[in-house]
């Protein structure tokens, strides 16, 4: 996989060599209490065109990982890597960014308020070196592949936006730059029923019409359930489980995963029924658990897990992997979960 | 039995813009009913009402009745004074609302906090036993009574939401209204509160007016379900009836847009469109712009909540639905 392909492989194409890669990525936060192990050595594949989900509690590193993955956090071991290279120094991480783009939860906090939509959705151009007489042309497009026509929202403030308009100048900001990837953190959770069906269907047509990939960075499990082609779980910094959308939420095979499923509300009346709900909350990444990071609020915990820290193990699904010591192969408890 | 809170014909105006219009209400003792709508429908405002929280540039007008238990007679909300408020807030009506958790004192141990609310309401009360209800209350919210004595940056977001809880339960109130409770909050997280609210109706008998935009988090927890649009109630029900046989569009589109896991993946077409501002309704329905099943009848008259199935009320003329037509799939993406 590494190597082959280091130009662009033609937008669109679903191309076998993934968009990016990270290869066991840290990311480490120096605290007084020692060491906040935030990434603890997450290797993911992103392929083109792909839409990718990962999924977690709040604090379990996922929008720590989407930073990292553009160079935005500085990580303290592992490769990202783009196209099968290695993106190392300011320069590549620079280009990486024209490639890959990335939106927020609150476009209001993102976009500056005393800029007009036509500046905040030009500036990328220029701090990209795009050439001049292209920006017009381009600003033009991404507004129209947002749903805003742009007659009528040029010269518009942030302010004189609604909460989905601003999230769609944000998107249109990012797409600009004709990314090959868009990594979007929480894109609608902060937006109405109505308005987020609308976001979500802009970025569902820009990845069909121009072949973007997309990560989802989500807590909400049936929207990544519904969009995503993949799955990646995190807690606690690494990734416990990954495979297919429909894998991951209908079969679960680690325990994290199958009692985040269990704790979405079912949209049936009286269908949430008896669950049995995970206890505590997500532990301090300073004073990671050891064996299993999970083991201290595993309902399956058994005798070695306060010792051995599992790996992916495949599991059932196409692809499909999870980080548990009932998948080890050498443990004889394998397949009965 | 009369019902515990009654609401009758509530407004609440800007001046001369509306922002509830015209809102019936009513609750059974320990029943648990869901307010659901998307933001500035009003369904917060409708809270703040019923406490008579609204800032003072807000004008109410309406019957709000609250009938405790053994009392004879009625508490009329409406016409309480401000320090006559003061007796019926906290001590039988209290308010859980979005990001409580962020208005705990930063400067003052928890227990502390709990020992005012207390004492507000019961002055007398003597130190031990305060002590005793403070243990308590944090112990009903599954918090060990220890975390009193600490101060609110040194809890979680799950536990501070959960202070927030045992706050509102200091005085045994018979109502509890919970705004967006839980929209902060993971899904495991939000899953142990949903749970707790459940165990405490329970256990105290306590009503509860749940509001959410959330309707999967709507259908766990409550008896009943009210959803607004632009101001008003356009259906309500049980919640078993509204969600298996919605009787009006707007519900019957915010229920499609639900994902159901294990079924078909992928987007539901979006309502096209945003709500109306409450100030300026369309002339007619006030979801007739963005109605799919819209007739032309739809934009000349302003149809009333009825019932249109038991127990079921719905404001649509053309209800009761036995059969929804096949959308025409909405028009995807557009802005206007």
């Amino acid at each position: 996989m590494a190597g082959d392909d280091g130009r662009r492989s033609g937008v669109g194409a679903m191309s076998e060599s993934p968009l990016m890669e990270t290869r066991d990525v840290a990311v480490q936060f120096r605290v007084r209490r020692g060491t906040t192990r935030a990434i603890d050595g997450v290797s993911l594949e992103w392929r083109p065109g792909e839409i990718l989900g990962v999924v977690g509690e709040s604090g379990c590193g996922k929008s720590t990982l989407a930073r990292a993955l553009l160079g935005l956090q500085e990580t303290a071991g592992g490769d990202v890597v783009l196209h099968g290279a290695k993106v190392a120094g300011k320069r590549d991480f620079r280009e990486l960014r024209r490639r890959v783009q990335m939106i927020f939860q609150d476009p209001y906090q993102t976009l500056n308020p005393r800029q007009r939509v036509r500046a905040i959705v030009t500036e990328p151009q220029i701090v990209q070196d795009v050439a001049r007489e292209e920006h017009e042309g381009r600003v033009q497009r991404a507004l129209v592949d947002v749903g805003l026509e742009p007659d009528q929202y040029l010269e518009r403030y942030p302010h004189q936006l609604s909460g989905g308009q601003r999230q769609r100048v944000a998107i249109a900001a990012a797409l600009v730059l004709e990314p090959e990837g868009l990594i979007c953190d929480e894109p609608v959770s902060m937006l109405d029923t109505s308005v987020r069906a609308q976001i979500l269907t802009v970025l569902l047509s820009l990845q069909r019409s121009r072949g973007l990939g997309l990560i989802f960075i989500t807590h909400d499990l049936s929207l990544a359930w519904s969009l995503c082609d993949r799955i990646a779980v995190m807690y606690l910094g690494r990734i416990v489980e990954e495979g297919s959308a429909r894998d991951v939420i209908e079969r679960p095979r680690h325990p994290y995963t199958q009692a985040l499923v269990d704790a979405i509300p079912v949209p049936t009346p009286g269908g949430g029924g008896a669950r049995e709900l995970l206890s505590g909350e997500l532990p301090d990444a300073t004073d990671v658990p050891t064996g299993c990071r999970f083991h201290p609020r595993c309902p399956k915990r058994f005798e070695p897990c306060d010792r051995v820290d599992p790996e992916l193990y495949p599991v059932g699904g196409v692809a499909q992997k999870a980080a548990c010591l009932l998948h080890a192969p050498a443990q004889g408890r394998g397949a009965d979960v | 039995m009369s019902d515990l809170l009654e609401v009758g014909d509530l407004h609440v105006h800007h001046g001369k813009r509306p922002i509830v219009d015209g809102v019936d209400l009513a609750l059974a003792r320990g029943e648990a009913l869901g307010l659901a709508g998307e933001s500035g429908c009003g369904k917060t405002t409708t809270a703040l009402a019923l406490m008579k929280l609204l800032p003072a540039s807000l004008e109410q007008s309406g019957r709000v009745t609250l009938r405790l238990e053994g009392a004879e007679e009625p508490i009329n909300i409406e016409k309480r004074t401000e320090a006559g408020m003061q007796l019926v807030r906290w001590r039988h009506i209290s308010l859980i609302f979005q990001g409580a958790m962020n208005s705990l004192d930063p400067v003052q141990r928890i227990e502390r906090q709990f020992a005012e609310a207390i004492r507000l309401h019961e002055p007398e009360a003597r130190s031990d036993d305060v002590r005793e209800r403070i243990a308590e209350l944090l112990r009903t919210v599954g918090l060990t009574p220890g975390l009193g004595r600490r101060y609110a940056h040194q809890l979680s977001g799950g536990q501070r939401q959960r202070v927030m809880i045992a706050l509102a339960l200091a005085c045994r109130p018979s109502l509890v209204i919970a705004d967006e409770p839980t929209t902060a909050l993971d899904v495991v997280m939000q899953a142990q509160v949903l749970q707790l609210l459940e165990r405490l109706r329970e256990e105290l008998g306590l009503a509860l007016i749940l509001i959410s935009h959330d309707l999967g988090v709507l259908a766990e927890t409550c008896d009943r379900i009210a959803v607004m649009y632009a101001g008003r109630i356009v259906e309500s029900g049980p919640v078993e009836r509204v969600f298996a046989t919605p009787q009006h569009p707007y519900t019957k589109l915010l229920l499609d847009s639900l994902p159901v896991i294990g079924g078909e993946r992928g987007l539901a077409p979006p309502i096209p469109g945003g709500p109306p501002d409450p100030s300026d309704p369309p002339p007619g329905c006030r979801f007739n712009p963005r109605c799919p099943f819209a007739a032309e009848r739809c934009s000349a008259e302003d149809p009333a909540l009825r019932e249109v199935a038991p127990w079921q009320a719905a404001a649509c003329h053309f209800a009761p639905w036995s059969e929804w037509p096949a959308t025409t799939g909405a028009e995807a993406g557009s802005a206007r």
